[in-house]
């Protein structure tokens, strides 16, 4: 049986930067503290770059900062980095750093995501 | 006039500990947290391929669950007068599971002034707990909070 296609740890570059498309802040979004939306639109754009999505088995943790207000009607897009990979018996760690940058290209928001990764199933 | 009661940065005391009311987190919330954030991760979308998942079934999102404590975090007394979050460290130890009552035990570990005179930092640890007390998630949050106005 052939799974979904996934972004094995394998497959992670080190210090590999993907930027994501762009969404736009409307007022239906504002259901959320709007402090927290961006950070929970960043892996949502994660899902719009032109790369398979990385099979995470666990999302371990975050430090995140809010460095600048997200109003409705600005634009925002995320770029991560892969700062850390790091392989272990089963799977691998891998740390993004992540910005959320507006539409004037200030950094908005940013910090540190920890993954658990699988490695690429032995056939 | 009062407005609806909240608690200026002067009010608030260091070890101060609350404990919110329990929400279950339901199909729906997951359903409805994947087309709002975009992330229609199999971990959360796909019952059938979760279920040979170290889970056995489909979790919520992690953020989800951050989302979800932080509204029960304003039902755990009077809300603060919060400007906003400045900075969050942030655990996920366990998976939240479809039906699960996940609530926050929260305490406030520190107070410190900022360079503006009208608002501090309230650093809040807090522990999102389900119905079997097992800690799900766990982390600091830094608060900005306003003071009280003068005059």
């Amino acid at each position: 049986m052939v799974g979904p296609v996934q972004f094995y740890f394998e497959d992670v570059v080190l210090h590999g930067v993907l930027d994501t498309p762009a969404m736009t802040i409307t007022e239906a979004h504002v259901s959320l503290v709007p402090a927290l939306l961006p950070l929970c639109l960043t892996p949502g754009l994660g899902w719009r770059v032109n790369q398979p999505p990385l099979a995470v088995q666990a999302f371990m943790g975050f430090e995140w900062e809010v460095l600048h207000p997200v109003r409705v009607g600005d634009t925002i897009h995320s770029r991560s980095r892969t700062a850390v990979k790091r392989s272990m018996r089963e799977g691998g760690v891998i740390i993004e750093e992540r910005q959320v940058i507006n539409q004037h290209g200030e950094v908005v928001q940013k910090g540190r995501f920890t993954f658990l990764v699988a490695k690429r199933p032995t056939a | 006039m009062n407005g609806p009661a909240r608690r200026w940065f002067e009010e608030i005391e260091v070890g101060e500990a609350y404990e919110s009311p329990g929400r279950t987190v339901t199909e729906a919330d997951i359903v409805l947290f994947a087309g709002l954030s975009g992330d229609y991760n199999i971990l959360h979308t796909d019952a059938e391929f979760m279920k040979a998942s170290i889970f056995g079934e489909r979790i919520a999102h992690g953020l989800l669950g951050l989302a979800i404590q932080s509204g029960l975090f304003t039902r755990a007394g009077i809300p603060y007068a919060t400007l906003g979050a400045g900075t969050l460290r942030w655990k996920f130890k366990g998976p939240i599971k479809i039906g699960d009552t996940i609530r926050v035990r929260a305490k406030v570990a520190a107070k410190k002034a900022t360079d503006k005179p009208d608002r501090g930092v309230v650093t809040v640890e807090r522990q999102v707990l389900n119905q079997r007390d097992e800690v799900v998630q766990e982390g600091e949050t830094d608060l900005v909070v306003e003071r009280r106005p003068a005059g």
